[in-house]
């Protein structure tokens, strides 16, 4: 009985998923962070600063533009078609507390890991090996983090699609990465390791780095991309059950 | 008679009733929900669902809020706190009868 509580509230939280249009207006968001990513990735850019600077501000404006509208888009989409169909439901505000607790928790488990990656570049030459590698471990590393995500969602709502979508993303991670891999690293000189990281960089590294950022912007671009496209194709096939299963409003019997 | 067994006797019976415990399972994990939304989701008929409902209400488990959405009138029921602390005991009390190992853990 225990079981059919929870999967009763389960359906509660999961409601807000039943139409797939949330789905499909993330899958959409992260096509387009995905090819903003991998155009900058493909396209060459001059200097790396630049690269990166015009990336992060490519990316803030269709994080922040798309999120607003995707945001207008499903809530427009629900109030003219899901809710006259299955109804109204008012979803739980999340407490403070545990939107801190989130916070910390992200920054203890992914900002503070990078963070020491990035220390040890500047501090241990052996350290750089594996900063260099970062188009093989960044999609694994990210794809494992958005699939687990993804199931944890999948198992908060009691939806199965949103635990397959995470197998498939963690999959797709591990895909890139290991593409990546296979494809082969860019060769850093064996100064490259040992230099002091405070002076300037040295010409010679200069190509390889380049290289090496190319590669991992092409990657997180590829990652998202599938990621996107997976999370539109899984809300359109939610979309067209659930129309299915609800063709018109619901009307009061004569 | 076992002390799971006598915990059988002290549950709640408003909510014990199977069609109740959906509702009050339904609306646990939400702000509020409507008529259309429980309906849907409990598959009970809509004279079933309105008895149901006003016996949560009669209990003080339940608030119903009557408004407008547009010039359509709409009405959302919330658990109220003593509905939502009545669930979590009644959660609290099945468990040891279910389960009785992890009930005594």
């Amino acid at each position: 009985m225990e079981r059919q509580v929870e999967s009763a509230a389960k359906r509660g939280r999961g409601y807000w998923f039943i139409d797939g249009f949330t789905e499909m207006a993330a899958g959409g968001l992260l096509v387009l962070l995905g090819g903003v990513i991998l155009l900058r990735g493909v396209v060459p850019q001059a200097p790396l600063l630049t690269q990166f600077a015009a990336t992060g501000v490519d990316v803030a404006i269709v994080k922040a533009v798309g999120f607003l509208a995707a945001i207008l888009a499903i809530w427009w989409l629900k109030d003219r078609f899901t809710f006259p169909r299955t109804g109204y439901v008012r979803e739980k505000w999340v407490p403070l507390a545990q939107i801190i607790a989130f916070i910390r928790n992200v920054f203890l488990i992914i900002v503070l890991p990078l963070l020491g990656l990035v220390a040890a570049f500047f501090i241990l030459p052996g350290g750089r090996g594996a900063l260099f590698s970062i188009p093989v471990w960044l999609p694994v590393f990210l794809g494992m983090l958005w699939g687990v995500l993804c199931y944890w969602l999948g198992e908060w709502t009691g939806l199965r699609r949103f635990r397959l979508l995470g197998m498939l993303i963690l999959l797709a991670g591990v895909a890139v990465g290991g593409g990546q891999l296979l494809a082969g690293l860019p060769t850093f000189p064996p100064q490259a390791l040992t230099s002091n990281p405070w002076n300037a960089l040295p010409e010679v590294l200069r190509v390889p780095l380049e290289e090496d950022v190319k590669r991992t912007f092409v990657g997180l671009g590829l990652l998202t991309l599938i990621s996107g496209a997976a999370f539109v194709l899984s809300g359109l096939a939610t979309f067209l059950r659930y129309r299915k299963e609800n063709p018109s409003p619901y009307r009061e019997e004569p | 008679m076992t002390e799971p067994l006598r915990n059988l006797s002290d549950l709640d019976r408003v909510i014990h009733e199977p069609a109740r415990l959906l509702l009050v399972a339904l609306l646990s994990s939400l702000e509020s929900a409507d008529f259309l939304f429980l309906l849907k989701e409990s598959g009970l008929t809509k004279g079933n669902l309105s008895v149901h409902l006003s016996r949560l209400e009669e209990a003080g488990y339940l608030r119903v809020e009557k408004s407008f959405r547009g010039k359509i009138p709409h009405t959302e029921f919330r658990l109220t706190p003593k509905g939502k602390s009545a669930f979590d005991q009644y959660r609290k009390s099945l468990r040891p009868i279910v389960n009785p190992k992890k009930g005594r853990a």
